[in-house]
């Protein structure tokens, strides 16, 4: 797994690139959990993530989670096919704000 | 399909004896990746033994069982703990830890294998129960669920590590035919989504015929056929045309074995 | 013709029990090996599991054993004013009493005890997860069922044996001394005087010590009956009482060789 956090006017963006699997996804939970942390809306980018396995989408849940009770904003951007067919199993591509890029998150 | 040719599961003359009775014969198969293969065949087939083979329960009398290109047979007890990581299991019963809740049984794998935070692991499970419709439920005990609760919680903990191989041990033995339909229909959905390979046990034909990318016919410890859905259904053998149509085996009888038996002589 | 059947007979009996002698140390050895080595191959023996088994098997049991080792004291006094009466020896009573319930019975009565109240369920649980396939989905999911099942049970008894003998011990001397003063007219505080001037630290060690053999035979006739178990509630039922039997059996045996070798 590749990571750039990248600072964008309001937000955060975090993109995220390759695998996460076990070895990396408490990494990626530790990223979006600091931005959170330190009360920035957040965008994770998702669009070159190769596969992604239950514990990154928990990381991503727990990261959204998180940003709902802070009432900061929270988005999934450009989420890739491979990444949306997991979502779409467990029904989150439901529950998680979609956008397709920046421009529509700061909207 | 998504198969890239390399077999995954590659079982090659596998002979297993219980006590002295031979009860596979020679068995050899491949399963490809992202493929789901139906093992079938009527009780004393060799069925369920040559799924306790292929998870590494026991000790084949030869022949060798590759699983994602490692020889069970030949790996120490180290090796053969970091196999079982990428391998979930759902048994026949359930096989539900009775003592725990439905989310401890599935956690146990994530617990075992992971260092993940505790919240990512409490999510994860309840992601896995939400994938089998059992959403909500990871409070209750296992004796607390019905018969097709417990095969779907089954489900849950064998997926709980996102393995690439998964066995499944009769999934709709003792199911209502809609709660079977509903697991075939997510047997479907895993393999697409998550990319597993698949081997399903069982002898009810329209789960076989509905899951199936191939089919593996086992009679009396030998396979009788290996093919998609149209090549079993087609096929002119006649064992696999009785066990298609239901018809009761109708063997020639050798008069000396069947004295033999009966006069314990 | 008879004559060879039955030796034949007995010599399959004996190869069996050879064979599950064998069996129950292999039992042992893999135990001890996964409470040693687990922690360094992060397949450790989970502590909190011998917490719940400690809980189980010995604090639980702390009020019947105490009224079972009370009754043994009284028992002891009586038979033992009766015995010394011949003699005109009554109050020499406290040392017979002292001495063998620290050496002997406290030991005895909290195994069988123990082996009725948990040897049993060990080989409940045991049978009825080899019955359910929980133990192959223990197996499949990479957690060996020894280091998970029998480990945490073995190192439990092992510590709480020893201790409910040494709580055995007060009740019993405690039972002894209310029956005596009774009878004979020792006043509690001379009895306990008494007691302490006998007792020399040798003998209590000689009853922990038997104690602490009996928790390993208790564990692992418990937990090698379980794992055999075959065919549904009836067979978790028949290994069930085996094991309570056997352990018993084992335990009575064991005291008599110990006893044997300790007091010659």
């Amino acid at each position: 797994m590749q990571y750039v956090i990248s600072e964008r006017p309001g937000a955060v963006l975090l993109s995220l690139a390759g695998e996460i699997d076990l070895s990396n996804s408490p990494q990626a939970r530790k990223l979006i959990l600091a931005q959170l942390d330190s009360g920035h809306a957040l965008a994770v980018d998702l669009s070159a993530v190769s596969y992604i396995d239950s514990s990154g989408i928990a990381s991503l849940v727990e990261g959204y989670q998180k940003a709902r009770s802070e009432n900061l904003r929270f988005a999934l951007v450009a989420v890739s096919d491979a990444t949306m067919k997991v979502l779409q199993l467990a029904r989150l591509d439901q529950v998680f704000p979609l956008v397709a890029s920046m421009d529509e998150f700061n909207a | 399909m998504n198969t890239d040719r390399e077999p995954v599961i590659r079982v090659r003359d596998l002979v297993t004896h219980y006590g002295e009775r031979q009860i596979l014969k020679g068995v050899s198969l491949d399963v490809y990746s992202g493929e789901i293969m139906v093992i079938m065949g009527g009780s004393g087939s060799g069925k369920s033994t040559f799924l306790r083979f292929l998870l590494g329960l026991h000790v084949p009398t030869s022949g060798s069982i590759e699983l994602l290109g490692q020889d069970i047979t030949q790996l120490d007890s180290q090796e053969m703990y970091a196999l079982r990581k990428k391998m979930g299991v759902s048994f026949q019963g359930g096989a539900l830890f009775n003592s725990m809740t439905v989310g401890e049984n599935v956690q146990l794998p994530l617990r075992e294998h992971t260092d993940l935070d505790d919240a990512t692991i409490e999510i994860m499970s309840r992601l896995k129960l939400e994938l089998v419709n059992l959403g909500g439920f990871d409070k209750l005990m296992p004796a607390q669920l019905s018969g097709g609760m417990v095969k779907r919680a089954a489900l849950a903990r064998a997926i709980a590590m996102d393995p690439r191989l998964l066995f499944f041990d009769e999934p709709s033995a003792g199911l209502d035919p809609v709660v079977s339909a509903e697991l075939d229909e997510l047997i479907l959905k895993l393999r697409d989504a998550l990319n597993m390979t698949i081997v399903v046990v069982t002898h009810e034909l329209d789960s076989a015929f509905k899951i199936a990318d191939r089919i593996t016919v086992l009679d009396q410890g030998d396979i009788l056929l290996v093919g998609t859905v149209e090549e079993v259904r087609n096929s002119d053998n006649s064992r696999v045309q009785d066990l298609l149509n239901r018809r009761p085996r109708d063997e020639t009888i050798d008069p000396d074995a069947y004295m033999a038996r009966l006069t314990n002589a | 013709m008879r004559g060879v059947y039955g030796l034949e007979r007995l010599g399959r009996a004996t190869v069996r029990a050879v064979e599950e002698i064998g069996y129950l140390g292999a039992l042992l050895i893999e135990s001890l090996f996964w409470l040693i080595v687990g922690p360094f191959r992060r397949q450790p023996v989970r502590i909190a599991a011998v917490f719940q088994q400690m809980t189980q098997i010995g604090v639980n049991a702390v009020p019947i054993a105490l009224v079972l080792a009370f009754g043994v004291g009284v028992m002891l006094a009586i038979q033992g004013i009766h015995t010394m009466k011949t003699f005109g020896a009554e109050s020499k009573v406290v040392i017979g009493i002292a001495l063998s319930v620290t050496r002997e019975f406290s030991s005895l009565i909290v195994g069988i005890l123990v082996a009725g109240r948990s040897g049993s369920a060990m080989a409940a649980r045991i049978g009825t997860m080899v019955v359910n396939q929980e133990i192959d989905a223990l197996r499949v999911i990479g957690i060996n069922p020894i280091r998970y099942l029998v480990a945490p049970s073995l190192l439990a008894l092992s510590i709480v044996l020893p201790a409910l003998t040494v709580l055995a011990d007060f009740a019993a001397l405690f039972g002894g001394a209310v029956y005596t003063s009774m009878d004979v007219g020792i006043s509690l505080a001379a009895y306990a005087q008494d007691t302490v001037e006998v007792l020399k630290v040798n003998d209590v060690m000689q009853g922990v010590n038997k104690a602490f053999v009996f928790a390993i035979l208790i564990a692992l006739i418990g937990a090698g009956n379980g794992f055999v178990a075959t065919g549904g509630a009836e067979g978790v039922g028949r290994v069930t009482t085996r094991s309570v039997v056997m352990s018993i059996s084992a335990i009575v045996m064991a005291d008599m060789m110990f006893t044997f070798f300790l007091t010659r």
